[in-house]
């Protein structure tokens, strides 16, 4: 009977420890935001990955130059630039921003966040000087600075996007997980509350330099299972959901919502292992082989729906090669390729992917129904994501693998992935004439002669089939019927930007 | 209560019904499983399609009785168009390979375990005991994706998993039984009169061990094919080129909504298997212990 | 009792001590953590900073023995992803996955002791083989397919119930009986067997012929008889609850420890792991003690020793 009495207690206790939920106020609707993860960490040096945490990192924090959806750079905290010299970036500052606890901002903010980003760990996770060649960043005066690098980039302000600013003073002087859990930035939104694993809320920064943002309440839910978010969606209980599979994206649709579709930017492709366990594949006519053996236009039609289109290019567009034309859905052709190489009979062959992308077991699968009509024998394999990601940036994978590139519009980025022994070369792939065109390209600050450079590799590298090409990987999102928002393709939420329809 | 019915000479039709009223779970148990034994062995004889045959103009088939299904897909196809029929056949392949696996794996080390730790007890016990501690506090789900994390998935990754979340089970009865016959005045007088030790495990103890070995087996073989589907839920099941039952039922799982047979064909035979599983091991626990013997 | 609470301890101690060996090992065998945190591009000079900054580089005795050196004194590190104390992130994960384990345990038991002692009483009637094959059907159910098909079922078709999420009692109710019915199922069918077998025991028998009333002799004496191993599989259950619900958080959003140490094992944050795993054990080990207790106040007969 004692057990019991106290088993009972310890529920009530229990039952009185769960949260009120308290975010439903009527006066201002929330906007709930559904994804499959959790928010991770709150510190804008150490953004790796871009959703949630991304998203909320970029509502919190300013960078110098926003990237727009189109790919173009514009003014954020910085409002005009110009390049000094090949080497030199000279910046104008906004004055009167002021970050959430009350530091300004200026030129003296920007060198402390730049000089965190370059030290452990946050260097293992930060782009910026890495891609850019940063050496120095000066400070001419209060809001204007010149940021120096080694050699000539074409890059800076593309990964200047996601360089934030943080308040300079707090990050210095506040305990690391302090700064990961309570940010303090300029953007347009502040830190509500955080239930780990359940859910945050963002609430509007009233005095954002830009305006108030129209929502003024933005909650991120974790919700892992995709029928899950769809039905929350459904239930009107869920504004809108990141990370729909293309087959269950339909379901998106009802009477409180609707279906977004955004043609991708990341490459997805089934990449050629050559120097794996399969020595068949170090021949180029083999690896056209397997171009020509797998009908992608018509996997894109039906598995994905027709929601995307196959690749033209490693680079994506506007920035591709026009005269570069699909591998044409050839099983002749492609039999008669490996019979030219001297297989005739083919050839086994591991297909792998891991939980990286969605749908990676499907495409596997029908990739390999298809490598198997014109005679290769594929074997399936999952991997585990860190097995995979170390299997990638040692170019060891065994066969071919699923796997998704550069969802960015930035040829110099694209193109240079493949080049010899480059950590992303996970094809182990190696041509020194298309090196040669892409190192010569990245440092072409002439844009008609430097596109004339990169069209040229673009030819070699499509012809030579490091990847078995398959299509862009394109978003699904769902929204309510009482917002509206122009999604991005790269999957960045900008919550400031959703207004009440 | 039940008054038992005294044995008397019957005639032969109330004899065959007898048997049959008194076998009864354990022959559901064993017919079931049977034919998913014939299925796996016969698996390219029966089955109408190659399993892994896709066909994109022919996804999400309706089953047969549906509207919209036909007789060339009898259970309908799944979001490839491979035919669901011909996979559940060929799934019992790889998810009974795993059961079977998992048990003899578990089997092997759990009994021999048992047995140390049972006839030599003192420190030998004390080791093991607290072997089976250690196991026991470990959280399972952890300690499988640990695994698979580190090793790959595939099938001898999950059969080793398995195995290592059920050899607790034989382990502990094991000990427990041979310490009982252990204690037996022949065993002891055989240990006495200087009997080698292996003749007496093998004369005395197995023989005595042997039928809880096969009632903790049988629910082992039930738990191991459920561990598997639970394993793909993860991410980190079978893999590799056939289905398996966990695997098919998690590509399904996105589609309960519109496509409820590529869950329930595979989830129908899982549950089925299982539950022949538990049968027998019912059946066999009745018949194999004393204590519930009429 | 008080030798008996201390050599409990001292053999809790070394549980603990051999399970966070295993941990670090088997935690070590994942692979490289820096190779999942760093970005897909960073240098090998930027990632052995890393390394350093973690402490990765020194030699694994040293970090094993510094992890127990803190862990004596209550600290647990810190998360290398979530960079947060991991003392701080299981705290704030326990209440929820406490709240769901009891509500399925205690739905689990309401279900299983009740229709257990009813089956055994109704021995081979229609009553008796309806239940035993619902229970048998309950236990070879994947437990996801369950959970998924629940929420179709009540909250995507009759919109009784909420979809997932945490909060409100309402949310807490699929979740629950999720984890519930598998435990439910095996706990039914050890019910049952467990107290057919003590109406065959002896002392039942003598209370029979001592004439006692058949209520008196089936509460009082049957049903405690009955509970011993009852007890023993309920704690196995509980312990498993408390560590093992992934699944159930996974379908259900539910923000509990199972879904933080999956993730954990997926991004090797190995302090995390340790913490996890120690104190799912933890959890094992009291409920292994709570229920060595129960047995004295179920059964005069045993003594602690």
């Amino acid at each position: 009977m004692k057990l019991h009495r106290s088993l009972t207690a310890g529920l009530v206790a229990l039952t009185l420890a769960m949260p009120a939920h308290t975010a439903w106020s009527q006066d201002a609707e929330p906007v709930v935001i559904a994804s499959s993860e959790d928010v991770i960490s709150l510190d804008p040096h150490m953004l790796d990955s871009n959703n949630p945490t991304g998203s909320v990192i970029w509502s919190v924090f300013d960078s110098l130059v926003r990237r727009a959806p189109d790919g173009t750079s514009v003014p954020r905290l910085a409002t005009e630039w110009e390049r000094v010299d090949d080497v030199t970036w000279r910046f104008k500052l906004r004055e009167g921003v002021t970050f959430s606890n009350g530091e300004p901002f200026n030129a003296a903010a920007v060198q402390v966040n730049f000089a965190r980003m370059n030290t452990a760990p946050f260097n293992s996770v930060q782009q910026l000087h890495d891609q850019t060649g940063l050496t120095e960043v000066r400070i001419i005066d209060d809001y204007t600075i010149e940021l120096v690098t080694e050699k000539p980039t074409v890059n800076m302000l593309y990964w200047l996007a996601e360089a934030f600013i943080a308040a300079p003073d707090y990050i210095t002087n506040t305990a690391p997980d302090v700064v990961a859990s309570a940010p303090v930035g300029s953007g347009p939104y502040v830190l509500g509350e955080w239930n780990r694993g359940d859910s945050l809320t963002l609430v509007a920064n009233d005095a954002y330099w830009g305006g108030a943002p129209a929502v003024k309440t933005v909650t991120f839910r974790a919700i892992p299972e995709v029928s899950s978010r769809l039905n929350e969606l459904r239930a009107g209980t869920v504004d809108l959901v990141v990370g729909i599979t293309p087959d269950s994206a339909e379901q998106a649709n009802s009477d409180v919502s609707d279906l977004v579709r955004i043609e991708g930017l990341r490459k997805m492709h089934m990449g050629i292992s050559i120097k794996g366990e399969q020595p068949a594949l170090a021949d180029v006519r083999v690896r056209q082989a397997l171009n020509h053996a797998v009908d992608v236009p018509t996997i894109v039609a039906s598995l994905m729906g027709g929601s995307t289109s196959p690749l033209v290019s490693i680079v994506n567009p506007p920035n591709n090669n026009p005269d570069l034309t699909p591998f044409a859905y050839d099983p002749e052709k492609a039999k008669a390729l490996l019979a030219e190489a001297g297989f005739p009979d083919g050839f086994p062959l591991t297909l792998q992917w891991s939980t990286r992308f969605d749908g990676g077991k499907e495409v596997s699968e029908v990739v390999g129904a298809y490598l198997e009509q014109v005679g290769i024998q594929p074997t399936y394999e999952a991997v585990e994501i860190g097995q995979f990601r170390a299997g990638l940036s040692s170019a060891s994978l065994k066969g071919i693998y699923f796997q998704g590139w550069a969802a960015l519009i930035n040829p110099s980025v694209e193109l240079v992935i493949l080049t010899c022994g480059h950590v992303d070369n996970s094809s182990g792939y190696c041509n020194p004439e298309y090196d040669k065109l892409v190192i010569e390209a990245s440092q072409t600050l002439d844009d008609q002669a430097r596109q004339k450079l990169e069209f040229a590799a673009q030819e070699i590298i499509w012809n030579d089939a490091p990847w078995l090409y398959l299509w862009r990987l394109p978003s699904f999102f769902g929204i309510s019927k009482e917002l509206s928002y122009e999604f991005r393709a790269d999957n960045y939420l900008e919550p400031y930007l959703i207004t009440y329809k | 209560m039940t008054v038992p019915v005294a044995d008397r000479p019957a005639s032969r039709p109330f004899a065959v019904r007898r048997f049959f009223a008194r076998h009864t779970i354990g022959l559901i148990g064993l017919t079931i499983l049977l034919c998913a034994v014939s299925a796996a062995l016969f698996a390219p004889w029966i089955a109408p399609h190659p399993p892994s045959a896709v066909n994109l103009m022919a996804r999400l088939a309706p089953p047969a009785w549906v509207e919209g299904g036909s007789m060339t897909h009898l259970l309908g196809t799944d979001n490839l168009g491979r035919d669901i029929l011909s996979r559940v056949i060929y799934g019992a392949q790889v998810s009974l390979s795993v059961g079977a696996g998992a048990v003899v794996l578990g089997a092997i080390i759990g009994s021999s375990v048992g047995l140390l730790a049972g006839y030599f007890g003192g420190w030998v016990d004390a080791v093991l005991s607290f072997l089976i501690n250690v196991q026991l506090s470990f959280p399972f789900t952890l300690l499988a994706i640990f695994l698979l994390a580190s090793f790959g998935g595939g099938f001898v990754s999950v059969v080793v998993v398995v195995a290592l979340a059920t050899w607790v089970n034989y382990a502990r009865v094991v000990r427990g039984q041979v310490m009982s016959v252990t204690n037996q005045d022949y065993v002891e007088a055989a240990r006495t009169v200087g009997v080698p030790t292996l003749r007496i495990l093998r004369h005395y103890i197995l023989p005595n061990i042997l039928s809880p070995i096969i009632v903790v087996a049988s629910f082992s073989m039930a738990q191991a094919i459920l561990t598997e589907a639970a394993l793909s839920f993860l991410g980190v099941g079978v893999g590799g080129t056939q289905p398996s039952w966990g695997m098919m039922l998690n590509d399904g799982r996105n589609y309960l909504q519109n496509a409820w047979w590529m869950t329930a064909m595979p989830g129908i035979a899982t549950a089925l298997t299982v539950l022949a599983g538990n049968l027998c091991g019912d059946w066999l626990q009745d018949r194999t212990d004393p204590r519930l013997r009429k | 009792m008080p030798l008996f609470l201390f050599k409990r301890f001292l053999q809790a101690l070394l549980v603990l001590i051999g399970v966070s060996f295993s941990t670090f090992i088997v935690a070590h065998m994942t692979g490289d953590p820096v190779e999942l945190m760093a970005r897909e591009n960073a240098t090998l000079e930027d990632k052995q900073a890393l390394r350093e900054f973690l402490g990765l580089d020194r030699p694994l005795a040293e970090q094993y023995l510094s992890f127990v050196g803190k862990a004596l004194q209550g600290d647990l590190g810190y998360s290398f992803v979530q960079q947060a104390p991991v003392t701080q992130l299981i705290a704030e994960r326990l209440p929820a996955t406490l709240l769901l384990a009891a509500a399925g345990f205690v739905l689990a038991l309401l279900i299983s002791v009740p229709l257990g002692i009813i089956i055994a009483l109704k021995r081979n009637t229609v009553w008796d083989v309806v239940v035993t094959a619902l229970a048998m059907i309950g236990q070879a159910a994947p437990g996801f397919w369950i959970g998924l098909m629940l929420v179709v079922l009540f909250a995507v078709e009759l919109k009784l119930l909420p979809v997932s999420g945490y909060g409100g009692p309402l949310y807490l109710v699929l979740p629950a009986i999720t984890l519930a019915l598998q435990s439910a199922a095996r706990l039914t069918r050890l019910v049952r067997a467990s107290m057919l077998e003590v109406l065959n025991a002896d002392y039942i028998r003598t209370a029979r012929s001592k004439g006692l009333r058949e209520r008196t002799i089936l509460f009082i004496h049957a049903f405690r008889g009955a509970m011993i191993p009852v007890v023993t599989m309920a704690g196995l259950e509980l312990a498993e609850l408390v560590s093992g619900a992934f699944i159930t958080e996974t379908i259900f959003a539910w923000p509990g420890v199972g879904r933080l140490a999956v993730n954990a094992v997926y991004q090797r944050d190995f302090p995390l792991i340790q913490g996890v795993v120690l104190m799912a054990a933890a959890f094992f080990v009291i409920i292994n003690f709570l229920v060595d207790v129960l047995y004295v106040v179920i059964d005069p007969r045993v003594k602690l020793k």
